[in-house]
C-alpha cells in the first residue's frame, strides 16, 4: 500500500470513529422511576448531637479510603457544624452525605454514563466505567464524592467492594444492604433515631409520614435537584 | 504569485540539539505521569476539595491556542485574505498538533486512562464532556482533511473546509467553556458568558502564539518572512485583547454586583492571595494593558522584536486568566448553607489552597514538548512551509 492511500484509509477510520457513535448523542435517555420504590431518608436534626458514630460504622462498612492526609481522605458520611452568623448563636450538627437528586448534576455531566440513577432513585456509580476524570466532583454541590488518590490496603468489610484507585466513589444508601432488605448502616447505627431510612411512594412509610408531618427542608433546594434525604429542624 | 512549500532540512546541530532537549522534558513529563499512577494521585496537587488542578488549565490552554491558528487559515481561504495564504498550511498544522497536545493532557489527568474507549462507546447527550469528546476528535479530523486538500491541490475543497474548520472550531471553544459555565453549584464558574469569553480569548492567544511560532520558524530555517504580514496579524491581535477584557470585566463586574457571588468574587480580586496577583498582574496588567499600549501604539506597533514582545505576554496572559478560569472556582469553598458558617473534618467551609506539584509541572511541559517534536517532526516530513512569505504587494 502506498503512503498516500494508508493515509486516506486512516483518514477514513478516523472519521467512522469520530462520527458514529455521536450518533447516539442525538436521542436523549430517560431516568424514570418506575411505580416500585423509590428511596429516600429523613434526618432529625433536633434529635442529632454530632456523635459521629454513624461516620465511623460507614467508613468500616463501605471500606471507604481512609488516609491520614486530611486531603486525600475520602468521605462518604460526614458530620458538619453549621451556625448563623449571628453573634452567639448555636452551633447545629447535620450529618450530610449524598443527597441522591432526582435531577442530579453528577449524573449530568458523567461523560461515560458511569454515574446514574437506579429505578429506586439511589444514584450510583459504575467504577468499572468510570474514567476518573472527577467531572462529577467539580459538578456536585454537596461535595458527596471523593477521588480515590492512591491504593489503600485492606478492606474493612469483605462484603462490600471496595474502590480502586482512580476512581471516584459515593454514599450509595448502602445499596447491597437495601437490596437485602436491610437498612444503610447509618441508619441502623444511630442510636438516638436520628435517621429513618424508607419507600418515599408509599405513604405509610415513616420516611414519608415524616416528610409530610412536619416542616421538612432540603440543603440547597434552590438549585432544584430534587434532593431525596430530608431534614427536620434544618 | 504562486506559492512553493518546501520541507525543511532538518539536519542542522542546532536542530538535533532542539529535539534532544524536548526528547528529555517530554520523557520527563512520562515519567512523572507514571509516578502519578504507580504512587498514586496524591503527589499531584490536586485533592478532594480542588479535583481539577494544572492539567486541566494546560487543557483548556491548548484548545483555545489551537484557535487562533486555524483563523489565520481561515484568512485567506474564507475572508479572502489571499496575502496569508502562505501560512495556511502550517496554521492548520498547528491547530491540529495543540488540539492532540490538549486531548493527552486530559487524558493523562484521568484516574483510569486505559478506559480511553469508553467515552466514544457509552455517550451521555446531557454531558457537555461527552459533546467534546465528539467536538475535538472530529476537529483533528477536520483539519486533517483541510491540510490533505490544500496538499493535492484540491482548491474546490478549500473554502467549504475553511468555512466548515471555523463552525467547528466556534463549536469547540463554546464546548470547552461550557463545561465550565454550566456548573450551577460553583459560583465563579456557572456563567453564560463562560463560553464567549472563552472563544475570545482563545482568538487572542491564538494569534498572539502564531505570530511567535512564525516569526521563530522562519528565522530559524533561514526563510524569508515579509514584516507586512506580521504586522497585519498584529492587527488583528490588539482588537481580540480588547474583547478579551470587555468580557472579563462584564462578568466580573456582575459577579461583584450580586450580593450571593460578591463574596468568591471579592476572593479573587481583592483577597490579597495568588490569584489576585495572577488577576491583575497577569491577566490585567501584562496580559492585555501592556500589549495593548505596545499593540496600538504608533511608535511600537510596526517593530518585529515589539510586537513579539507583546505577543508573548498575551500567550502568558492568558494563561494567567486559564488558571484564574479553573482554580478559584474550586479553592473558595461550596456553599451548602448559603449565608451560614460550616465546618466539617472535610475541609467544608475553608479556603483549601491547590499548591501545584512538580509532578504536574512535568507533565505539562512534556505535553508541550511532545507537540513542539511533533511540530518539528511534520515540517520535515511534510512540505508545510512556503519558501518564502511575501507580502502580495510584490508582485506590482
Amino acid at each position: 500500500m502506498e503512503r498516500r492511500d494508508f493515509l486516506k484509509l486512516g483518514g477514513i477510520v478516523a472519521a467512522a470513529g469520530a462520527v458514529a457513535p455521536a450518533s447516539s448523542l442525538l436521542y436523549a435517555s430517560k431516568v424514570e422511576s418506575k411505580n416500585g420504590n423509590k428511596y429516600g431518608m429523613v434526618i432529625d436534626l433536633t434529635k442529632c448531637d454530632g456523635c459521629g458514630e454513624c461516620v465511623s460504622a460507614c467508613r468500616t462498612a463501605n471500606n471507604v479510603a481512609t488516609f491520614p492526609d486530611e486531603k486525600i481522605n475520602n468521605h462518604l458520611l460526614r458530620i458538619a457544624h453549621v451556625k448563623s452568623k449571628f453573634p452567639n448563636s448555636q452551633e447545629q450538627a447535620i450529618p450530610l452525605m449524598c443527597m441522591h437528586c432526582d435531577n442530579p448534576p453528577c449524573v449530568h455531566v458523567c461523560p461515560v454514563k458511569a454515574s446514574f440513577v437506579r429505578k429506586d432513585g439511589i444514584v450510583l456509580i459504575d467504577k468499572h466505567r468510570c474514567i476518573g476524570c472527577r467531572y462529577c466532583m467539580v459538578a456536585c454541590p454537596y461535595k458527596a464524592r471523593s477521588f480515590v488518590f492512591k491504593h489503600h490496603e485492606g478492606s474493612s468489610n469483605p462484603e462490600v467492594p471496595k474502590t480502586m484507585h482512580g476512581v471516584v466513589e459515593k454514599c450509595e444508601f448502602c445499596v447491597s444492604r437495601v437490596d437485602h432488605g436491610q437498612l444503610p448502616v447509618c441508619v441502623e447505627t444511630c442510636k438516638k433515631g436520628v435517621m429513618s431510612f424508607g419507600n418515599l411512594n408509599d405513604k405509610d412509610s415513616q420516611v414519608s409520614r415524616l416528610i409530610t408531618s412536619g416542616r421538612v427542608h432540603r440543603v440547597r433546594e434552590d438549585l432544584h435537584l430534587g434532593a431525596k434525604v430530608y431534614y427536620l429542624g434544618l | 504569485m504562486k506559492i512553493y512549500f518546501t520541507k525543511i532540512d532538518g539536519k542542522s546541530k542546532g536542530m538535533y540539539a532542539l529535539l534532544a532537549v524536548l526528547a528529555i522534558i517530554a520523557a520527563t513529563g512520562m515519567y512523572a505521569t507514571y509516578a502519578m499512577f504507580a504512587q498514586g494521585h496524591y503527589i499531584t496537587g490536586m485533592n478532594n476539595q480542588i479535583p481539577w488542578g494544572l492539567p486541566i488549565a494546560v487543557a483548556i490552554y491548548c484548545i483555545g491556542l489551537s484557535a487562533g491558528s486555524l483563523v489565520l487559515s481561515a484568512l485567506s481561504a474564507v475572508f479572502g485574505q489571499k496575502e496569508f495564504k502562505p501560512f495556511a498550511r502550517i496554521a492548520v498544522f498547528v491547530a491540529a498538533l495543540l488540539l492532540v497536545g490538549s486531548l493527552l493532557s486530559i487524558i493523562l489527568d484521568w484516574g483510569r486512562p486505559d478506559r480511553l474507549m469508553l467515552p466514544f462507546l457509552y455517550l451521555n447527550p446531557r454531558s457537555i464532556f461527552s459533546w467534546n469528546g465528539f467536538l475535538y476528535s472530529s476537529y483533528v479530523f477536520i483539519c486533517i482533511v483541510y491540510l490533505w486538500a490544500m496538499f493535492t491541490g484540491r482548491d474546490s475543497w478549500i473554502k467549504p473546509m475553511g468555512i466548515l474548520a471555523i463552525i467547528w472550531a466556534v463549536g469547540v471553544h463554546s464546548g470547552t467553556g461550557a463545561i465550565f459555565g454550566f456548573i450551577n453549584a460553583r459560583e465563579l464558574y456557572h456563567s453564560p458568558l463562560a463560553s464567549p469569553t472563552f472563544v475570545t480569548a482563545a482568538l487572542s492567544s491564538g494569534t498572539a502564539l502564531m505570530i511567535l511560532i512564525l516569526v521563530s520558524t522562519f528565522k530559524a530555517t533561514g526563510r524569508f518572512l515579509d514584516n507586512r504580514l506580521i504586522i497585519g496579524l498584529a492587527k488583528l491581535l490588539g482588537p481580540f485583547i480588547l474583547v478579551v477584557l470587555y468580557f472579563v470585566t462584564v462578568e466580573y463586574v456582575v459577579r461583584l454586583y450580586t450580593p450571593s457571588t460578591s463574596e468568591p468574587t471579592s476572593f479573587v480580586l481583592f483577597g490579597g492571595n495568588l490569584y489576585t496577583y495572577i488577576f491583575w498582574v497577569g491577566l490585567i496588567l501584562l496580559g492585555s494593558i501592556i500589549p495593548c499600549i505596545i499593540l496600538f501604539n504608533p511608535m511600537t506597533k510596526n517593530s518585529i522584536p515589539w510586537i513579539m514582545f507583546a505577543s508573548l505576554l498575551v500567550v502568558i496572559g492568558v494563561f494567567c486568566e486559564r488558571l484564574i478560569f479553573v482554580l478559584p472556582g474550586q479553592i473558595f469553598p461550596l456553599n451548602l448553607f448559603p449565608d451560614m458558617e460550616m465546618t466539617s473534618d472535610f475541609m467544608d467551609g475553608v479556603i483549601t489552597w491547590y499548591q501545584v506539584s512538580v509532578a504536574e509541572i512535568a507533565q505539562g511541559l512534556g505535553i508541550l514538548s511532545i507537540v513542539a517534536i511533533l511540530y518539528i517532526v511534520g515540517l520535515k516530513l511534510f512540505a508545510m512551509l512556503p519558501d518564502e512569505a511575501r507580502h502580495l504587494d510584490h508582485e506590482l
